[in-house]
């Protein structure tokens, strides 16, 4: 999976604009949005909230989660913890970059959270290298792993998996007699 | 006529249909460019963009676009020039045009149906009335066509029917026609006989955004470039005052609202990120690019300074040395790069310099101005993206179509394409030494030659950096330093308040010069120009072959063998 794609689910999330122009309620397949009053909060998806942002039909409120207390508080907690955290939102890395790159004038201390946000994801995929490295170190059958993001996984995933596939190759051409010493050509 | 309304007249009308842009090239239609831009962008609406850059090229881009079009918005070009007559457009096509020359063409101010004019009708417009020009004629004729087709059509048997009420009555007609006639000559050639610039396009666009509430930093950035392009490379007149009258009122009313935007966003807690955009009012010095280059280069080439000191002589070399002394800046200190200068300088180096250079009658060193900060490096001034844009948009580079130019500078406004801004700065400073040098070796050489009512400036072929000096708004400002220097550096009273014509050779293959005028340097800075009447007087009387195609009537193109009998003419003309 590419990162962008990532991105692309990301922006169905949902977030809440004050639209400055008036619309009636629009039908989409994906789910109905509006009725569109001005001055008057409503919820909608990522993607139009951006679109709307550009075209300066709206203001974006920023979630409840991008406050620069929250997140220092939840990044205190990452760091303490061994295990994997619960996050604030499953695309937390993708909507801070979209909201911080279009509406940042809409954000309040959005440098602090962008660096804030940025602790919390290294914190969090240096676990995940460390516990990628053990897996496969200790040679176990199974993991489990709670409180990851698509997008952190999609980091890991590609490494992983070719780097299973090698190893699994490797071992299966070391036991004697099983394949009778042929190479399987790639 | 003038548009009262701009959001219902113009903005409302064009947002569900598809328009044309047509666009001049210089520095302040490409800012009300991007700024009409971004607005159709917010709202969706198509329209095409086509540059051009002078009366043919228009009239081609009219011609192939007139099917598709009923809306064409004109850019910086078509006001001072009667468009219908030049168009021939059908009815239905409707022109906005936002330009800054004037005086506007009396046609285009009294046509209600297809020309809208979107410029600010206030008194400095000076229009004459319409019953000074325009008369109707069917009353007055009726009477007299009737009797006159009488007259014709019956033996002269009839005659005899004329009593002499009626002969007194049509000679009295006749004389009074002949009067109003002779009249609104006088009065038409009054109007247009000096062309200058009037409140800059990019203004009045960002205006309309700020009415449609869709006004953001980046198009306040481009009305203050815009208006700062005005400063630079055009006369700013007003009939009745000062030049610098109009300057001061437009930049009174950017400051409100750069204020006005500043003040939505910061306080005390919730500051905003590094990455937005800033822009801050300056009481900045007046050296061109100083921050992109070392402070003694800076110093060197701007015009202000180097016409001061005299720095094409040697007296001149040292009291710049002397100057640089009295501030207490080391050599070393002043030839870096500026952003390299120790802070302990620059903290203070405006107030410095400020001082100092009022020891050596330089009063005027600073200027108010806009200045720009976004990220942590980028810090612009207006100056600098005025010269910036400028540079790229007459890069005189081999295989670039002005098309391209033009989509190129258009682009570095953008603050996206710092690269490209980067690289017009470079060319920039580029163009700003050959123009030092020009003026230096033209002064030493002694190349202005007064022909009695104007002087005269003629750059040979073998000149360097000659190629550049074929674009006019280079060759305009190249004209304009040449004309200041020359003013310090004479010592005849009536030489300063000449005139200057410069010619400079544009296309060799063709045999043209570029002929530019530009009006004598004042106090009070009054820069009207005549040239563009003369000109196309003189051409006419010599049947000199001249081609009046750029947008301000005093830049024409010549052919070179004609050009000591146009100057001939030129010379019988204004004596």
């Amino acid at each position: 999976m590419d990162p962008s794609e990532v991105e692309f689910l990301a922006e169905k999330e949902m977030v809440k604009i004050i639209p400055n122009f008036s619309l009636d309620k629009v039908y989409l397949i994906g789910g109905d949005l509006g009725p569109f009053n001005p001055g008057l909060p409503v919820d909608v998806p990522v993607w139009l909230a951006l679109n709307l942002k550009q075209r300066q039909k709206c203001r974006i409120v920023p979630p409840a989660w991008m406050d620069v207390e929250k997140l220092e508080e939840m990044r205190d907690l990452e760091r303490k913890e061994d295990m994997f955290t619960p996050v604030p939102s499953p695309y937390y890395m993708e909507l801070t970059k979209l909201l911080l790159n279009y509406a940042s004038d809409n954000i309040p201390k959005a440098d602090e959270i962008r660096t804030l946000v940025k602790d919390i994801w290294d914190t969090r995929v240096a676990k995940l290298r460390l516990s990628a490295d053990s897996f496969i170190s200790q040679m176990e059958a199974h993991a489990k792993l709670d409180n990851l993001t698509l997008m952190e996984i999609n980091t890991i995933r590609a490494f992983l998996l070719d780097s299973l596939n090698c190893m699994y190759k490797l071992r299966s051409n070391m036991q004697p007699g099983s394949s009778k010493g042929q190479l399987t050509d790639y | 006529m003038f548009i009262a309304d701009i959001r219902k007249e113009f903005y409302e009308v064009v947002a569900n249909q598809r328009v044309a842009l047509l666009v001049a090239a210089d520095i302040d239609a490409l800012c009300a460019c991007k700024i009409l831009q971004a607005l159709f962008h917010c709202d969706q609406v198509q329209y095409t963009l086509v540059p051009v850059t002078g009366w043919q090229d228009l009239g081609t881009a009219f011609l192939e676009h007139k099917e598709q079009f009923r809306y064409f918005v004109l850019i910086n070009c078509g006001a001072n020039v009667d468009l219908l007559e030049m168009l021939q457009p059908d009815d239905d096509s409707i022109f906005f045009i936002c330009d800054t020359h004037r005086p506007v063409d009396v046609v285009n101010v009294y046509n209600d149906t297809q020309i809208k004019l979107l410029i600010k009708q206030d008194d400095d417009l000076g229009v004459p009335t319409y019953d000074d020009i325009f008369r109707d004629e069917d009353d007055e004729e009726g009477g007299d066509s009737g009797n006159e087709s009488d007259e014709g059509s019956e033996p002269s048997g009839k005659r005899r029917r004329f009593d002499e009420g009626a002969v007194e009555r049509r000679i009295e007609r006749q004389r009074a026609k002949r009067e109003w006639e002779a009249r609104r000559r006088e009065i038409l050639f009054d109007y247009e006989q000096y062309e200058y610039h009037g409140t800059s396009a990019a203004m009045m666009f960002f205006e309309l955004a700020w009415v449609l509430t869709k006004d953001t930093k980046d198009m306040l950035w481009w009305a203050v470039i815009g208006l700062t392009d005005q400063w630079y490379f055009k006369a700013y007149f007003s009939r009745t005052n000062h030049s610098c009258f109009f300057y001061v009122t437009d930049i009174a009313t950017m400051q409100r609202h750069v204020s006005r935007h500043n003040h939505r966003n910061e306080d005390e807690e919730n500051s905003l990120s590094i990455d937005c955009m800033r822009i801050s009012f300056e009481y900045d010095l007046r050296l061109t690019l100083y921050q992109h280059w070392s402070l003694y280069e800076s110093i060197c080439n701007s015009c202000y300074t180097s016409c001061h000191f005299k720095l094409w002589t040697l007296n001149g070399q040292k009291k710049l040395q002397e100057f640089l002394a009295d501030m207490g800046l080391p050599l070393k200190q002043v030839r870096q790069k500026f952003n390299s200068m120790d802070m302990s300088i620059k903290e203070n180096l405006r107030e410095v310099i400020e001082e100092s250079s009022n020891k050596y009658g330089m009063k005027d060193i600073r200027i108010q101005t806009f200045g720009v900060h976004f990220g942590f490096k980028n810090r612009f001034l207006a100056s600098d993206m005025v010269h910036a844009t400028a540079a790229l948009l007459e890069s005189t580079e081999k295989d670039e179509s002005d098309s391209d130019n033009f989509i190129k500078a258009l682009d570095s406004l953008s603050r996206s394409n710092l690269d490209r801004l980067h690289s017009g700065i470079d060319q920039a400073k580029k163009k700003l030494i050959a123009v030092q040098q020009t003026v230096a070796s033209c002064i030493c050489t002694n190349l202005i030659l007064s022909q009695g009512p104007f002087l005269y400036c003629y750059l040979m072929e073998g000149t360097p950096d000659v190629k550049l000096f074929s674009k006019p708004m280079a060759l305009t400002l190249l004209c304009k330093y040449l004309l200041k220097a020359f003013v310090h550096s004479t010592r005849n009273k009536r030489c300063k308040l000449l005139p200057l014509i410069m010619a400079a050779p544009k296309d060799v293959e063709k045999g043209t010069v570029i002929v530019v005028g530009i009006p004598p340097e004042s106090e009070t800075s009054d820069k009207k120009n005549f040239f563009g009447r003369a000109f196309e007087k003189a051409a006419e009387s010599t049947s000199s072959r001249t081609l009046h195609d750029h947008f301000d009537t005093s830049i024409i193109e010549l052919k070179t063998e004609d050009r000591s009998k146009f100057l001939d003419a030129l010379i019988t003309l204004l004596s």
